[in-house]
């Protein structure tokens, strides 16, 4: 599905990812560690397409096809999918609307016609239901005055409302209490099937207890060092990233 | 716009006279068309709508006095480019409101002059300039008396080549003590538009709350980031920040199907982005 190969990105001149090699495949759930700085987000922000990031070298295979050349909303529309670590407030238009229009340009592109307002409610009471989001939140502006769990419980929303096929979830469980947190990271596994896959970016095992991952890759100043099964986010939890630093520098 | 439909529905009633009194405060908003000058006399302590609207290049003044206690509520649309002053005078208790929508690049110039102690005014307006229209939206309200209360809040969107501008005063006599006022004024440029806003204070009581606020600023990148991450357009994602931006103001018409047919227009308009 998504084929990350010798990925290179720059911020402002600075290098920051230096070589990414990746292979994610439908059904899998991939889960990415690392210390702060090592380039997870900006990994994840290259992928959707912002436009603060330079990608200097390497290529991107989505679904077979060159991702790198296509802008943003064309990636959203193939299925890729970010839920944002922060997510971003849009005062005076109310999710509902938001998501409206998000739902049927994707159904536009995908040559099928827009959802009724009678099918579109219908939906988004089904899928708010997936992370107990408050019905009276979609009649509010985009994440105005939510708070952090709400944010990202309707991150996990939004996710189910599109069903996209690559769904990079960027430290989605910050700032999270206990209880959202098996709320929004339940959501995230009941959303999951076999053909479609998860990229989650996390600092912390308690995610990966419910979402286990297939495959735990360590990022480190820009590049993968260390794969391995979820074992590894247990033993880098036990006994943090410096073992295999260490290692790396040597 | 298609207003003659709601004068059909019985929503509207044209209304040509010079005086507002109870006969014709009957609880449907009376729709003046605005062209030279004229002068109306609100007598009734019902509430009234009027509906004012300029829909030809002629220009026009209009001079809404308000009795003791009136309340009056005005929609005002521009759907041509035109100059037109609104004049208001308010006697003592007396509760203006006003939401103003340019849907052209008019120059509406409005004025307030609160005369009677506890006399309170409300106006909200907003304007969406595109390819080279000019809009213009000024608002002077003076506070002559003690104790009245005074609020505006206008919002501007300029794209394309075209231009913006709003002017507030807010003029606070030496014996108007207790005097409150807040003037806000929220632009947004796209592409070469350019808005300037002048607000201006001036203030001889020393017993006053006074307030204002302006900004020029540009769409949220970051929204539209988020946006165009859902599968939204960039020009999608635009449209929908503007929308959201204006409809605070839309949303305030108290005429239900004529604040629905004004967002309508609005959204039509933001499509020529």
């Amino acid at each position: 599905m998504l084929e990350i190969k010798d990925l290179h990105a720059s911020v402002e001149g600075k290098e920051i990812l230096r070589g990414i090699n990746l292979s994610v495949k439908a059904g899998e759930v991939h889960a990415i560690m690392g210390p702060n700085g090592s380039g997870k987000s900006t990994l994840a922000s290259v992928l959707a397409g912002n436009a603060k990031f330079t990608v200097t070298g390497g290529e991107v295979l989505f679904e077979g096809e060159n991702l790198l050349d296509k802008p943003i909303e064309e990636r959203a529309r193939k299925g890729l999918f970010l839920g944002f670590q922060y997510p971003v407030e849009i005062p005076g238009v109310t999710m509902a609307n938001f998501m409206k229009v998000a739902v049927n340009e994707r159904r536009k592109a995908q040559g099928e016609e827009p959802l009724s307002a009678a099918e579109f409610l219908k939906l988004m009471r089904e899928k708010s239901k997936i992370v107990e989001l408050d019905a009276k939140l979609t009649s509010r502006a985009v994440n105005e005055g939510f708070s952090g769990g709400e944010k990202k419980k309707n991150e996990i929303f939004q996710m189910a409302m599109l069903e996209p096929k690559l769904a990079i979830l960027d430290e989605t469980d910050s700032g999270l209490d206990i209880d959202a947190l098996r709320i929004v990271a339940t959501g995230v596994t009941r959303l999951h099937t076999e053909q479609n896959a998860t990229v989650v970016i996390t600092h912390y095992q308690r995610l990966l207890d419910y979402i286990v991952p297939d495959y735990v890759h360590v990022l480190y100043h820009g590049r993968i060092i260390y794969s391995g099964d979820k074992s590894l986010a247990l033993k880098l939890e036990k006994e943090g990233y410096d073992w295999l630093i260490n290692d790396y520098k040597e | 716009m298609e207003l003659q439909q709601l004068i059909a529905e019985g929503t509207l009633q044209p209304f040509k006279g010079d005086r507002i009194d109870d006969a014709e405060a009957v609880g449907v908003p009376l729709l003046v068309r605005a062209s030279g000058s004229a002068t109306i006399d609100v007598a009734t302590r019902q509430r009234v709508h009027l509906v004012v609207l300029h829909d030809t290049a002629a220009a026009s003044s209009i001079e809404l006095r308000l009795g003791e206690g009136c309340s009056v509520d005005v929609t005002d649309v521009y759907t041509a480019e035109c100059y037109a002053a609104m004049n208001v005078v308010q006697a003592e208790a007396s509760c203006y409101r006003m939401v103003a929508v340019l849907l052209a690049g008019a120059h509406a110039d409005y004025a307030t002059q609160l005369n009677g102690a506890h006399a309170e005014s409300d106006m909200y307006g907003v304007f969406v300039a595109v390819e080279r229209e000019h809009a213009m939206v000024s608002v002077n309200t003076r506070h002559n008396v003690a104790d009245c209360r005074s609020s505006s809040l206008v919002k501007g969107v300029a794209a394309g080549r075209a231009t913006g501008e709003f002017r507030g005063m807010v003029y606070v006599a030496q014996d108007a003590q207790r005097t409150d006022a807040a003037q806000l004024n929220r632009n947004v440029e796209l592409g070469a538009a350019h808005i300037t806003s002048m607000p201006q204070l001036e203030i001889y009581a020393d017993d006053v709350k006074c307030s204002h606020g302006t900004t020029v600023g540009r769409l949220d990148e970051e929204a539209i980031y988020y946006m165009q991450q859902r599968g939204i357009s960039r020009r999608e994602a635009e449209r929908l920040q503007i929308e959201g931006f204006v409809c605070d103001v839309v949303s305030r018409c108290e005429v239900e199907s004529l604040g629905t047919m004004l967002a309508e227009s609005l959204n039509e308009k933001l499509q020529k982005l």
